[in-house]
C-alpha cells in the first residue's frame, strides 16, 4: 500500500537573482515497508523535497504546484495545526547535521522525555520507561539519559536523534544524510541500527544521501535525483546491476568499490545546470557523454523502461548498448583518464625495479637543491627516482605530544595538566614519485602526521629528514627553501583560499614569498599551473574570487597553488571529502597525473580506504598515533593482518546490494590518547585481545613485500591466552 | 561575462596585474562601500557626521557671537536669559536696550546659546573621533597580538583586559579629572586606557578563528612570515570589525564627554554640549522651563550618537548577515 | 555540580582576587603619585610646619611609599577605608554605608524593570523581524540609548516635577531638616521614598532597556537559525513552544549574564543620574568627594564600586557556567 505519494511537486526559492525551481515536477511513491534511497549530489533538490513534505521550507521557499498525499490526506491542504500533529507521530524526520539537532543546554534524556510527554501524551513514569527502552533500542547506555549533548560523541548523538525520531512510532521515517561526516566504523554501526530497526518495527524509510554505497546497504529501492528532477527509479538490485540513466551510469563509475576496485574512476565532467534558467531539453545533456541533438531540445519524461523501472532519458531504448560503452572510462573524462589507463603502477615495495627512471641526484642538501629562490626557472622534474636513490623523506621514530591545561593560566583555572600523545614513534620512508596513504578513524593522528611532514608542527621526538636534511635543525634560509619544495592540500576548499584574494593573488603569493620579482614571469607561471590542473582557459579564472567557483573548481585551484612552486612533495589532507562524488575522481585523477608528470611524492590522508586504494602505492593504517599496519595498497586491503585494519575494511560500505558487509567485530569510540600504553594501543577494542596485548609491546612483523603489521597475533606471543572481548576495556 | 574576462586578460601581464595586486585594500574599500550602499541608516549616519563636521570646521564663521563672552545691552549690562526672538514679546528687547536676534536665546550670564551650540560640535567630534581612533587602534593591535601569538602575550594582554573590565569607567574619568587639569582630552585618555577591552577581546577571538583557517596554514606552508600572515592575511579580515567597534566608540565617546562635562569636570573655557546642559541645570533653567536651552544640546548629542550607532549597525549587518533585517 | 565546574569557579575566583589586587594597587599609585599633594587643598598658608606634619601623620602620608602601601592593603582587608576630610568625625565607611543601599535600590529596580521589558521586547522584535513595528521599535530603543541619561532626566524633571508638579524633583525624601528613616526597612516601606524613586528609576530603566532588548533580539535571530530549533519544529512542537521554550530559553543565557554584569556597571555608572536627581548614592558622593578634594572618600567610593564590579563579573562567569553546561566542561578539557 502506498503511504506517501508525491505528484508533480514543484518548489521554488525566491533569491536575489530570481526564482530557483529547486524541485521541478517530482513524482514519487513510497509503499508501506519500503526502504527508498534518494540519491543525488548537492543542490539537486533532495533536501528541499524533504522540507516540502514536512512543510518546513525556509521563508523564501514555497510549493508552487503538485500534490503530496500521505495516507490519503492531502498534506498541502491540511491546516497547519494538523500538519504539526502529523510530524513525528506519522512522519518523523532526521534532519541533516543532526549532530547539532539536540538542544545543548538540556539533558538528552530530558529532551526525549519532554517529547514523549508533550507530543506523545505519556505520563511522567511511562515516558521515563519508554525513554529507557528507546535508548536500549538504539544501543545507547541508559545511564547516558542524564548526560548533556556535548558529553556525547558524534555517533551517540546520531543514535539519540534516531531514538527521538522513533519515539512516537511513526509510520514513515525520513532520514537526511544520517551517516555523513561520521567515521566509517560509527557509520557502519548506525547503518546497522537503522537496518535492524527497519526489520524490527517494519518501518517505511526514505533515506536521502549522496552516497550510493549507503543506499546499497540499507535500501531496497532507489530514486536518483538530478537538477530538481527524478531521473531514475528502480529496485535496488537491478539498479546497481544495470543503471538505466546515463547519470546513474556515471555515478556508478565514479564510486570506488573496495570489493571490485576499478583501474580508473571517472568524474562526470561539468556542473549541474543553473536552475534559475533551466535548459529546455534534458538537464543532464550538458554533462552526458551520450548526448544527441534531440536531447537539447526535448525534455525527457520519467517513463517506464522495464520491470518496475522508470527512467527519464531519450535514449532509454538503447540503454544496453550505452551501458557497454559507459564501461570505457575515457568516455567520461578524456584528458586524465587516457593517460592513466593501461599504465602499470610503479612498484616501490621491495628491491624490485618498478618503472622508475633515474633523475640526477640533487638531493644532498636543501639549499643545493637546484632551485635557489632567485632562479625561477627550476628544471622540469622527471618521474620517480630509482630505489637506489636515497628516500626523499624519512620519518624515524617520530612522536608528537601536546600539553594542555598547564601553565600559569591553567593553574589559576585549576586545570590539570594533561599530555596528548598525538603521534607515537612512527617511522616510514617515501621515495620520489611514490604515494602513501594514511588512514584511520578521526583522532588517530593522521592529520598531525601531515602537519609534521610539512613542518606546520615540530616533532617532539624522532627525526624527520627531507632530501637528506634534518627538519628540526633547518635555519631560516633553508626553511624557505624547504617551503618551496613541500606543499599541503586542504580538506575544505571553501576555506583553503583567502576569500578576500582573487585567485591570481592567491596563486602568486607563494611566488612573491619566494622572491619572484618579475610580474610577467609570475603571471606566466600562474597561468601555466592553472592550465595544468585543467582550469581552462586559465585567464578566465585569474580575476575571480573563491566564492564565484564551485567546490570542484576550488579544489583544483588549491591544487594549483600547491603546485605553483613545483614542489617535490605534496601532502593532501582529505582532498575530496567535501566534494560531490561526481567530481571527486576528477580531482584525484588530476593529482595522480600531475604527481606522475612532476615526479611528486604524495601523502594522502583520508578516512576513506577505497579512495586510498585507488590513489596510493602504499597504505599505512594509524591507530592512536601509531602505525599499526603498512604495506602495498592491494596487500593491505586484500590481505589485512591487523585486527584494526580488518575492522576498518569490514566497515566500508560497498556500493553493491548483493555484497553483504562482514559483521563488524569492534565497537565505535576511539579513546582519547592521553596515556601511553605498555602493551598494544588497540587492546581495548580488539576482538582478538590476548593477555600479552595488555603488557607487552606488539612486535613489527613484516613479510617479503614490505607489508608490516604490529600485532601479537603473528609474533612469539601468538599463543597467549585469549581474553574475553571487552575485558581490556576500562569499566 | 566569462568571455569578457578572457578578452580583458588575453594580454595577461603587467597592466592588469597591477590592479589585482591591490585587491586586499580594494576588498576592504568594497566592504566599506557595501556597508553604506546596503544600509540607508548607516548612510544617514555618515551624512549626519558630515554636516556636523562642516559646522565644526566653520564654527567661528557660522556662529553669530562668541560663545563665551557675555553679550551686553546698550547700558553695558548682561543680556540675561533673553528668550529666542521667536518666543520673545515683540518690543521687549528694545525696551531693554538691545536687539533680539538670538535664535535660541541667551544664558543667565548673557551668552548666546545658538553660538554655543555651534561651537559645541567641535568638542563632540574632536573627542568622538580621537577617542574612537584610539580605542579601535589599541583594541585591534591588542587583539591581533594576543590572538596570533597566544601563550604569554595572550595571557598578559587578556589579564590586562580583565583589569580594565574591573575598573568603573565614569568614576575613573572623574578621578582622573581630579588630578589633571580640566580638558576634553581627559575623556580621550580615559577611553583609550579602558575601552579597548571590548574591541580587544572580540578581535582576539576573531583572530583565533581566522588563524585556524586553512588559507592561513596554506600561507605558512608557502613560507610566509608571521608579519606577512598578520598583515596580509589576518588584518584585512579584521579591519571591518575594528571599524564597527570604532563607530560605536565614537558614540560612546560623545556620550561620555557630555556626561563628564555635565558633572562639571570639563574645561570651562571649552564649550561643549554637556557643558551647556550643566550650565542650564545649575542655573535652574528646568524650573523656568527654558526648553530652548535644554532641548537643542541634548538633541545634538542624540543625533551624533545615533549616527555612530547607525554606522556601527551597518557594519554589523554586513559582517554578521544573520542579524540582517530580512 | 561536577568537578569541572567547581574547578572553574575556584579558578575564576582566584582570577578576580588578582584583578582586584591590581586595581587596588593602581588606585593607590594614582592617588599617591599624583602631581599635587592630596592634602594641598587643606593645607593653607596659615598652617605651621608642625600643624602640617601632624596632618600628614594623621593620614599616614609621612611614611615611605612602600610602608604606606602595606598599611593601605592591610586596612583594605580590614575594610578600614580611613577618615574623610570633609565630613568631620565620620569615617569613609560611615558615609559609603549610608549611600550604598540607596544606590542598590535604584539600580536593582531599574535593572529589573529594564530587563523585563527588554527581554520581552527582544523576543517580539525577533518574531516581527522585517515588519514596520520592528523598525520603529528598534529605532526608538536606539534613541533611548543615544540620548544622554542626564538630559532625559532633565526633560522628565521639567515636565513631571516643575511643569505638572506631579513628582518630587530631588533626593529620597522631602527636604525637611532631619527627615530620616530609622531603618532601611522603614525607608523601603515608605511611600514617600518610592515616590522619589519613580523619576530616577524610569530614567535609568529607559536607558538600560536597550541592551537586553537588542541583545535578546540578535540572540533570538541567531538561535532561530540553529539546527536544534529546526529539529523542534520538525518534531511538531507548537510554534509557541519552539519560540519560547527552546529559542528564547537558549537566547536568554547571554542576557542573564549581561544582567549580572549590568548590576556592577550600573552601580558605577549611576553617577550622572544620581547627580541629576540629587540621589544620595555612591556616585553622587564620589563626585562630591572629588570636587571637594576629599581623597580618602573618593578613593573609598572608587574602591567600593570596583569591588562590586569585579564581584559581579565573577558572578556572571559562574552563572554562565551553571546555566550552560558546555562552559564548565570546555574549561576543563580543551581537546577535541
Amino acid at each position: 500500500m502506498t503511504i506517501l505519494s508525491i505528484r508533480d511537486l514543484k518548489v521554488e526559492y525566491a533569491t536575489q537573482d530570481g526564482a530557483v525551481e529547486a524541485v521541478d515536477g517530482v513524482s514519487l511513491d513510497v509503499a508501506e515497508g519500503q526502504h527508498l534511497g534518494l540519491i543525488g549530489e548537492s543542490g539537486c533538490g533532495k533536501t528541499t523535497l524533504l522540507k516540502a513534505i514536512v512543510q518546513v521550507l525556509p521563508r523564501n521557499g514555497r510549493v508552487t504546484g503538485g500534490k503530496i498525499m500521505f495516507k490519503g490526506m492531502d498534506l498541502m491542504q491540511l491546516p497547519a495545526a494538523e500538519m504539526r500533529q502529523l510530524r513525528w507521530r506519522e512522519i518523523a524526520t532526521i534532519p541533516q547535521a543532526s549532530m547539532d539537532s539536540l538542544n545543548p543546554v538540556q539533558r538528552v534524556g530530558g529532551q526525549l522525555i519532554k517529547l514523549l510527554r508533550v507530543r506523545g501524551g505519556y505520563d511522567k513514569r511511562a515516558a521515563r520507561r519508554r525513554a529507557v527502552d528507546l535508548f536500549d533500542m538504539v544501543g545507547l547506555d541508559t545511564e547516558r539519559l542524564m548526560h548533556y549533548p556535548h558529553e556525547f560523541s558524534g555517533g551517540m548523538k546520531q543514535r539519540a536523534v534516531i531514538a527521538m525520531a522513533l519515539a512516537l512510532e511513526p509510520s514513515l521515517l525520513i532520514a537526511d544524510e544520517p551517516v555523513t561526516a561520521l567515521d566509517v566504523i560509527v557509520q557502519h554501526q548506525i547503518l546497522e541500527v537503522l537496518r535492524e530497526l527497519e526489520q524490527e518495527l517494519n518501518l517505511t524509510v526514505m533515506l536521502i544521501t549522496h552516497d550510493i554505497s549507503v543506499v546499497a546497504q540499507v535500501c531496497d529501492s532507489v530514486a536518483v535525483m538530478y537538477a530538481g528532477r527524478i531521473v531514475e527509479q528502480a529496485a535496488a538490485e537491478p539498479f546497481f546491476a544495470s543503471p538505466a540513466h546515463p547519470y546513474s551510469l556515471g555515478l556508478q563509475q565514479a564510486f570506488p568499490n573496495l570489493a571490485r576496485p576499478r583501474d580508473v574512476l571517472v568524474s562526470i565532467e561539468g556542473y549541474p545546470p543553473d536552475l534559475r534558467e533551466p535548459p529546455a531539453g534534458c538537464r543532464f545533456a550538458e554533462r552526458c557523454p551520450f548526448v544527441q541533438e534531440a536531447c537539447k531540445e526535448h525534455d525527457p519524461r520519467l517513463e517506464i523502461v522495464g520491470d518496475n523501472r522508470l527512467a527519464a532519458c531519450l535514449r532509454s531504448n538503447e540503454m544496453d548498448a550505452l551501458r557497454a560503452r559507459a564501461e570505457d572510462p575515457t568516455l567520461w573524462q578524456h584528458v586524465e583518464v587516457a593517460q592513466l589507463v593501461g599504465q602499470p603502477r610503479p612498484d616501490f615495495t621491495d628491491d624490485g625495479r618498478g618503472e622508475p627512471t633515474a633523475r640526477p641526484s640533487d638531493v644532498s642538501h636543501l639549499a643545493m637543491a637546484g632551485q635557489s629562490p632567485a632562479d625561477p626557472h627550476k628544471s622540469e622534474t622527471t618521474p620517480a627516482d630509482g630505489v637506489d636513490a636515497p628516500p626523499l623523506l624519512e620519518m624515524r621514530d617520530v612522536s608528537k605530544r601536546f600539553k594542555i591545561g598547564g601553565g600559569l593560566a591553567g593553574l589559576l583555572r585549576g586545570d590539570k595538566e594533561q599530555t596528548v600523545y598525538a603521534v607515537n614513534n612512527i617511522s616510514f620512508t617515501l621515495r620520489r614519485g611514490e604515494s602513501l596513504g594514511l588512514a584511520g578513524e578521526s583522532g588517530c593522528g593522521k592529520s598531525t602526521t601531515g602537519k609534521l611532514l610539512v613542518k606546520l608542527l615540530d616533532a617532539s621526538d624522532g627525526e624527520i629528514t627531507f632530501a637528506g636534511a634534518d627538519l628540526s635543525s633547518v635555519d631560516d634560509k633553508d626553511l624557505l627553501a624547504f617551503r618551496s619544495r613541500v606543499q599541503l592540500m586542504f580538506q575544505n576548499p571553501f576555506e583553503a583560499l583567502n576569500p578576500r584574494f582573487t585567485l591570481y593573488r592567491s596563486l602568486t603569493e607563494p611566488l612573491i614569498i619566494h622572491g619572484w620579482k618579475d610580474e610577467n614571469e609570475r603571471t606566466r607561471r600562474v597561468v601555466e599551473t592553472l592550465d595544468r590542473v585543467n582550469l581552462r582557459p586559465a585567464e578566465v579564472f585569474l580575476d575571480k574570487y573563491p566564492h564565484q567557483l564551485s567546490g570542484g573548481q576550488l579544489q583544483r585551484v588549491v591544487l594549483a597553488r600547491a603546485l605553483v612552486l613545483h614542489p617535490d612533495f605534496l601532502v593532501a589532507d582529505e582532498p575530496v571529502s567535501m566534494l560531490d562524488v561526481s567530481v571527486r575522481a576528477g580531482i584525484l585523477n588530476t593529482t595522480r597525473r600531475l604527481a606522475r608528470e612532476l615526479g611528486l611524492a604524495t601523502v594522502y590522508i583520508s578516512h576513506d580506504l577505497s579512495l586510498l586504494q585507488y590513489t596510493c602505492d602504499r597504505i599505512a593504517i594509524m591507530y592512536l598515533g601509531e602505525i599499526v599496519e603498512i604495506g602495498p595498497s592491494n596487500e593491505v586491503i586484500n590481505n589485512p593482518q591487523h585486527p584494526y585494519t580488518q575492522a576498518l575494511i569490514a566497515a566500508v560500505p560497498v556500493p553493491d546490494p548483493t555484497v553483504e558487509n562482514p559483521p563488524l567485530r569492534i565497537r565505535e569510540g576511539v579513546p582519547r590518547p592521553t596515556e601511553q600504553f605498555i602493551g598494544c594501543p588497540f587492546a581495548q577494542r580488539c576482538p582478538e585481545v590476548m593477555e600479552a596485548c595488555l603488557s607487552v609491546r606488539p612486535p613489527v612483523i613484516a613479510d617479503e613485500r614490505a607489508h608490516q603489521a604490529q600485532c601479537h597475533l603473528y609474533g612469539e606471543h601468538r599463543d597467549s591466552p585469549k581474553l574475553e572481548r571487552d575485558a581490556a576495556a576500562p569499566r | 561575462m566569462q568571455q569578457e574576462a578572457s578578452v580583458r586578460n588575453s594580454a595577461a601581464g603587467g597592466a592588469t596585474a597591477q590592479f589585482r595586486q591591490g585587491s586586499a585594500i580594494r576588498q576592504l574599500w568594497e566592504t566599506n562601500l557595501e556597508v553604506f550602499q546596503r544600509d540607508k541608516m548607516a548612510l544617514f549616519g555618515l551624512f549626519v557626521f558630515a554636516i556636523f563636521a562642516i559646522v565644526a570646521i566653520f564654527a567661528p564663521l557660522i556662529a553669530p557671537n562668541d560663545p563665551l563672552t557675555p553679550l551686553k545691552n546698550n547700558d553695558g549690562d548682561w543680556i540675561k536669559d533673553a528668550l529666542p526672538y521667536w518666543l520673545a514679546e515683540p518690543g521687549e528687547d528694545e525696551a531693554e536696550g538691545y536687539s533680539n536676534t538670538f535664535l535660541l536665546g541667551t544664558t543667565n550670564i548673557g551668552r548666546d546659546i545658538y553660538s554655543q551650540l555651534i561651537h559645541g560640535s567641535r568638542s563632540a567630534l574632536l573627542v568622538g573621533f580621537s577617542a574612537a581612533a584610539a580605542v579601535a587602534v589599541i583594541g585591534t593591535v591588542v587583539g591581533l597580538l594576543a590572538g596570533y601569538y597566544g601563550g604569554w602575550v595572550d595571557a598578559i594582554l587578556m589579564r590586562a583586559a580583565d583589569v580594565a573590565f574591573g575598573v568603573p569607567f565614569i568614576p575613573f574619568i572623574i578621578v582622573i579629572s581630579a588630578f589633571m587639569d580640566p580638558s576634553i582630552w581627559n575623556v580621550v585618555v580615559a577611553m583609550a586606557v579602558l575601552l579597548w577591552r571590548d574591541t580587544g577581546r572580540v578581535i582576539r577571538s576573531q583572530v583565533l578563528v581566522i588563524k585556524e583557517q586553512a588559507f592561513v596554514s596554506a600561507a605558512r606552508v608557502s613560507g610566509a612570515s608571521d608579519l606577512r600572515i598578520i598583515f596580509v592575511y589576518i588584518a584585512p579580515s579584521i579591519l571591518p570589525l575594528s571599524f564597527l567597534y570604532g563607530s560605536f566608540a565614537i558614540a560612546w565617546a560623545i556620550l561620555t564627554e557630555a556626561s563628564v562635562s555635565f558633572l562639571g569636570f570639563s574645561d570651562p573655557e571649552t564649550i561643549s554640549w554637556g557643558f551647556m546642559l550643566q550650565d542650564a541645570f545649575n542655573s535652574l533653567a528646568l524650573s523656568r522651563e527654558a526648553f530652548y536651552w535644554i532641548v537643542p544640546p541634548g538633541l545634538c548629542i542624540m543625533l551624533t550618537v545615533m549616527a555612530g550607532f547607525f554606522i556601527g549597525r551597518g557594519y554589523e549587518e554586513v559582517l554578521f548577515p544573520r542579524l540582517r533585517r530580512m | 555540580m561536577n568537578r569541572g565546574v567547581a574547578y572553574y569557579i575556584l579558578g575564576r575566583f582566584l582570577q578576580s582576587v588578582m584583578v582586584l589586587w591590581i586595581i587596588v594597587t593602581l588606585l593607590f599609585l594614582l592617588f599617591r603619585l599624583a602631581p599635587s599633594n592630596p592634602l594641598a587643598s587643606y593645607i593653607d598658608t596659615t598652617f605651621t610646619k608642625q600643624q602640617e606634619a601632624a596632618l600628614l601623620a594623621r593620614f599616614g602620608l609621612d611614611k615611605p611609599l612602600g610602608e604606606q602601601y602595606i598599611i593601605y592593603l592591610v586596612n583594605l582587608l580590614k575594610l578600614d577605608l580611613g577618615d574623610t576630610f570633609s565630613y568631620s568625625g565620620k569615617t569613609v565607611l560611615d558615609i559609603l554605608g549610608a549611600d550604598l543601599p540607596n544606590t542598590i535600590y535604584l539600580t536593582l529596580t531599574s535593572l529589573l524593570l529594564a530587563y523585563a521589558v527588554g527581554v520581552l521586547g527582544g523576543v517580539v522584535m525577533a518574531a516581527l523581524r522585517g515588519s514596520w513595528i520592528e523598525r520603529v521599535g528598534t529605532t526608538f530603543t536606539l534613541m533611548t540609548r543615544a540620548a544622554p541619561q542626564f538630559w532625559v532626566g532633565m526633560l522628565l524633571l521639567t515636565f513631571f516635577a516643575f511643569q505638572w508638579k506631579l513628582l518630587p524633583s530631588s533626593g529620597i525624601g522631602p527636604p525637611m531638616v532631619r527627615y530620616r528613616w530609622e531603618t532601611e526597612w522603614d525607608k523601603l516601606m515608605s511611600p514617600v521614598f518610592w515616590r522619589h524613586m519613580i523619576l530616577p528609576t524610569f530614567t535609568l530603566a529607559l536607558y538600560l532597556h536597550g541592551l537586553p532588548l537588542l541583545l535578546m533580539r540578535s540572540n533570538m535571530l541567531e538561535v532561530l537559525d540553529q539546527d536544534y530549533v529546526t529539529m523542534s519544529r520538525l518534531a511538531g512542537y507548537s510554534e509557541w513552544r519552539v519560540m519560547i521554550q527552546t529559542a528564547a530559553r537558549n537566547a536568554m543565557l547571554p542576557v542573564l549574564t549581561a544582567l549580572t554584569l549590568g548590576i556592577g556597571y550600573s552601580i558605577g555608572g549611576n553617577v550622572v543620574i544620581e547627580h541629576v536627581f540629587s540621589w544620595p548614592g555612591l556616585g553622587r558622593t564620589l563626585v562630591r568627594a572629588v570636587q571637594q578634594a576629599d581623597y580618602p572618600l573618593a578613593q573609598g567610593a572608587f574602591f567600593l564600586i570596583a569591588l562590586i564590579i569585579v564581584f559581579m563579573n565573577f558572578i556572571a562567569d559562574i552563572l554562565y557556567s551553571l546555566l550552560d553546561p558546555r562552559v564548565g566542561a570546555s574549561a576543563q578539557a580543551q581537546v577535541s
